[in-house]
């Protein structure tokens, strides 16, 4: 399988959030301002400019209170967001395309604000601050994130202005976005190495169909294995004894510097659950951070960790005598 | 924010938003009540249709969100109110002070019913409820809006506001439809009914009441008055400076001559007036218009060019501030001899009869001075006469006799007749002036409203040293000495604009500051109630400090450890061991950890 240069994305992630409480810094995103603000701010102009021009006080008091809503309806939800802050806790593993939960933590003081995560954008979610609650989050995209958007948005108390605020809340621990498989069959080929068999819990032992020799029946034993020639010739009921099966398993190498590394990704995860489920060994060799990672995987999920963090950047070899299958981008 | 209402084939509008009709049907009633007083109608008329119209643009328009259909409503009460807030009618500023109330709740209800349409946060605190929010808000942006608008109405007004305007140019049908009180004449009957109708005549911007006169007359003839000296039309005075045109004060008025200033801006709202309305005595007015002066001191427009609906002009009155101390002392100087002549003796006014002249002496026996006469004179009328403007109209003839002696009821022209007629009797100069009462102050604006029904006849006495002083007979005005300034509620609230500032700010920080002031001082007790949330408290805040605030799952020792690795300072360890100690074992956490922890917590430097 041929795979191409892929881009990192082992990084700080516009992305799910991971465990752990950051304190949220992040900037400031712009507002919008409603038919409301128009209206008023028609209404003031135009009261304060006749009132002022024929000196019609009543008129300049309409068009003065006109003005003081659009100022406040604009100043009141700067100032509620600017005084909130906002953490977050999440799962520690998700796959692409899950629904997780963010735990989030909204603090400072404000009657009502709604809050949504971003990347994607998620739906808006309303409550009084503070609080603590639960905001749902999809995983879309593969990666380990350090850190997640949260929005913030705000008009109260008269709608005149629609201030958001985008707050990123750092992560101290990562979460680690797996892909999602693709539809892959298990490629299940001996694998020489003896390290394998007694790293590999999932071998089956006992199994195979070399004779190395055969002994006397011990209870338990199935009748299958009993050897009738020999017990026939000894005269007492012998079993046969075979060889230890041997290793099955692929040495998987995912190459992601190519155009198309999230399909590669998924391709690589297809395989390697598919194989680790039909009980073969998987090593897996990807590129991570800085430098070529190799290693035997135990389970799907870290699997699903190692190709969360691989990046663009040269695999290393399989182990020798291994039959590898190189997935590229 | 979000969407209005959610789509449902029942195309009803949200139940969040039904409660928004109220305020808005408050808001556009009111406005509503304010245009159809305008219009002639009845005040309730147009606030009944104000308040279906809302009721049915917000709640009858499913297909309309909610949000806008309000907001265009509102726009519309708000365009009204700038149409109809200057309308000089009868006082409805607290129609206008409703519109502004309920023009907020609705803002602060629609952006409310809005926010309630997103769904909420799982395990979060819900949004703030109705009614506290909306004392919370309404109080605040009640509280900016009067601060703004002290500081800023007066400040506007006075500075840009219109002090001349040409206005409307009158049609024939205006010229022709004008009261007789609003045209110049050198003659005044007092054998017919004057036309006051409700109709508002003009508005005044003045510090305080006065009356507006437009003529005065010096010659009484039995059934009517004139003007010995009318002027002549084409005897226009110069503008001087612009729009600014002096007027020389009358022969002997020492008050027009050397009084204070007295500033007032008209606002014409009739459809034409030729006669120059002003306090006694005008010596400056600023128009556009080319006036002529009477001998009397006062002024009118030259020809047929009066004022239009919405001509403004401003007059500089002088007059000197007097009390009745300094009116009663007045005798001491000698009254010139042509003001007895003109105001006293002259030739052409009917003779005063023997019997009005025997009841002005009786009146008067026990009096000693002018002021206490006239004085004497107003109380005998005000307990012998009757003011009616349905008496009859007295037959051709001494009018003022048959008032006196015969019907005893009449209304301001024939009562400030009388006085005039009973105080030359007893030679006082005396003479009769016409023009408008102060009218009603709008509470609001600070104007004095004048209409038609205030069209009113005073006498003016002339005092030695003073001038002219008006007397009115049939209504108390104040003496100018004695009068008080006052205004408009925008005005009282500037001038007492620190105190204002200060007790709003005082209310503002009781407001917000109380409720954090209540849960720091609970917070401060719980803390000294018990060490260890006095302790983890510190550790918290320590931790904070340091950008790691505690998660809620973590316990004391848990953050502690956290904490300890992120400082380097390994002593944090015994300190979350002694806070799970205090907080979670049966026997507490002995006073020596206790006294460690605290002496880590105090020394931890973040």
């Amino acid at each position: 399988m041929s795979l191409t240069p892929a881009d990192r994305t082992t990084t700080t992630g516009r992305g799910p959030g991971a465990a752990l409480r950051g304190s949220g810094g992040g900037h400031q995103g712009p507002g919008d301002l409603t038919l409301t603000s128009i209206v008023l701010f028609t209404l003031g102009a135009y009261g304060v400019a006749a009132g002022a021009a024929t000196g019609q006080e009543a008129v300049v008091a309409v068009g003065v209170f006109a003005f003081t809503l659009f100022v406040v309806g604009i100043v009141w939800p700067i100032a509620s967001l600017a005084r909130l802050g906002v953490s977050a806790i999440a799962p520690t593993d998700a796959t692409v395309g899950d629904s997780i939960e963010l735990r989030i933590t909204i603090t400072g003081r404000a009657s009502r604000v709604d809050v949504r995560a971003l990347d994607p954008p998620a739906t808006w979610r309303s409550c009084a601050a503070p609080t603590d609650g639960r905001l749902p989050h999809s995983a879309a995209r593969r990666g380990v994130f350090r850190s997640v958007r949260i929005q913030l948005r705000t008009s109260a108390p008269l709608g005149v202005f629609v201030r958001t605020r985008t707050v990123r809340v750092a992560l101290p621990a990562p979460i680690l976005v797996a892909p999602r498989p693709n539809v892959a069959r298990a490629i299940l080929q001996p694998i020489p190495d003896e390290r394998v068999s007694s790293a590999s819990p999932l071998l089956v032992r006992g199994g195979g169909d070399t004779v190395r020799a055969v002994r006397p029946y011990a209870p338990g034993d199935a009748a299958r294995l009993v050897h009738w020639p020999t017990s026939a010739r000894r005269g007492e009921i012998v079993v046969r004894e075979h060889e230890p099966p041997p290793a099955l398993g692929i040495a998987l190498v995912v190459d992601l510097r190519g155009p198309t590394p999230e399909a590669a990704a998924s391709l690589a995860m297809g395989i390697g659950t598919a194989t680790l489920a039909a009980g073969g060994v998987v090593w897996c060799g990807t590129f991570e951070v800085d430098q070529p990672v190799g290693e035997m995987v135990s389970d799907a999920r870290a699997l699903g960790r190692r190709l969360a963090r691989a990046s663009s950047g040269p695999p290393p070899e399989p182990p020798a005598d291994w039959p590898a299958e190189v997935v590229h981008a | 924010m979000s969407s209005s209402e959610s789509p449902g084939r029942a195309r009803k509008v949200a139940p969040v938003f039904r409660i928004v009709a109220i305020p808005a049907a408050v808001a556009l009633g009111s406005v509503g009540g304010i245009a159809a007083e305008h219009g002639g109608l009845p005040w309730i008329t147009g606030a009944v249709a104000g308040a279906v119209a809302a009721v049915l643009g917000v709640l009858a328009l499913p297909s309309i969100p909610t949000r806008r259909a309000t907001v265009v409503l509102l726009g519309l009460g708000g365009l009204a109110a700038l149409r109809h807030s200057s309308f000089a009618g009868a006082d409805r500023s607290w129609l206008l002070l409703l519109w502004a109330a309920a023009t907020m709740l609705t803002l602060v209800f629609v952006d409310r019913a809005d926010a309630e349409t997103v769904p909420a946060l799982a395990d979060g605190v819900p949004i703030a409820r109705r009614w506290p929010e909306l004392a919370r808000v309404g109080g605040v942006i009640a509280l900016v809006v009067v601060v703004v608008a002290v500081a800023f109405v007066p400040t506007v007004t006075a500075r840009l506001g219109r002090h001349v305007w040409p206005g409307a140019l009158p049609s024939g049908g205006d010229i022709d439809g004008a009261p007789s009180s609003l045209r110049t004449s050198s003659q005044l009957s007092l054998t017919s009914r004057p036309r006051l109708s409700g109709a508002v005549v003009f508005t005044v911007d003045a510090s305080h009441p006065d009356f507006w006169r437009g003529e005065t007359f010096d010659e009484y003839h039995g059934s009517n008055w004139s003007n010995s000296r009318p002027g002549r039309v084409d005897d226009s005075l110069a503008h001087d400076d612009g729009n600014r045109v002096n007027v020389a004060p009358a022969l002997y008025d020492v008050g027009a001559q050397s009084g204070a200033e007295f500033r007032q801006t008209f606002h014409v709202e009739t459809g034409y007036t030729e006669v120059v309305f002003a306090a006694p005595s005008p010596r400056v007015v600023e128009t556009d218009r080319v006036l002529n002066r009477r001998s009397d001191g006062t002024v009118q427009v030259a020809g047929s060019s009066g004022f239009g609906k919405g001509a403004v002009y401003t007059v500089i009155s002088r007059s000197l501030p007097v009390t009745e101390a300094k009116l009663r002392a007045a005798d001491a100087s000698a009254i010139p001899e042509p003001v007895l002549q003109q105001y006293v003796q002259s030739a052409n006014s009917k003779a005063t009869t023997a019997r009005v002249a025997a009841l002005a002496r009786s009146i008067t026996a026990g009096a000693t001075n002018t002021f206490d006469k006239v004085r004497a004179i107003e109380t005998w009328m005000g307990e012998n006469l009757q003011y009616s403007l349905n008496a009859p109209l007295s037959p051709p003839g001494d009018v003022v006799a048959d008032f006196l002696f015969h019907t005893r009821v009449g209304w301001c022209e024939q009562i400030a007749s009388s006085l005039v007629v009973l105080a030359r009797s007893i030679g006082i100069p005396a003479r009769l002036a016409t023009g408008f009462a102060p009218g009603a102050r709008d509470s609001l604006t600070g104007r004095f409203v004048v209409r038609e029904r205030d069209a009113h006849a005073w006498a003016e006495i002339y005092f030695a040293g003073i001038g002219w002083q008006g007397f009115d007979p049939t209504a108390a005005v104040p003496l100018a000495g004695d009068a008080k300034a006052g205004g408009s509620w925008l005005a009282d609230a500037r001038h007492n604009a620190i105190p204002l500032t200060i007790a709003v700010v005082l209310l503002g920080l009781a407001v917000f500051a109380a409720p954090q002031l209540v849960a720091a001082s609970r917070r401060r007790r719980a803390r000294k109630a018990s060490w260890s949330a006095g302790a983890l408290h510190r550790l918290e805040r320590a931790g904070r400090k340091a950008g790691r605030a505690r998660a809620p799952s973590e316990t004391p020792h848990e953050y502690a450890r956290a904490l300890a690795d992120r400082l380097g300072d390994d002593r944090l360890d015994a300190v979350g061991a002694t806070l799970d100690a205090a907080l979670y074992s049966a026997h507490g956490a002995s006073e020596a950890d206790r006294a460690d922890a605290d002496a880590v917590l105090t020394s931890i430097r973040p």
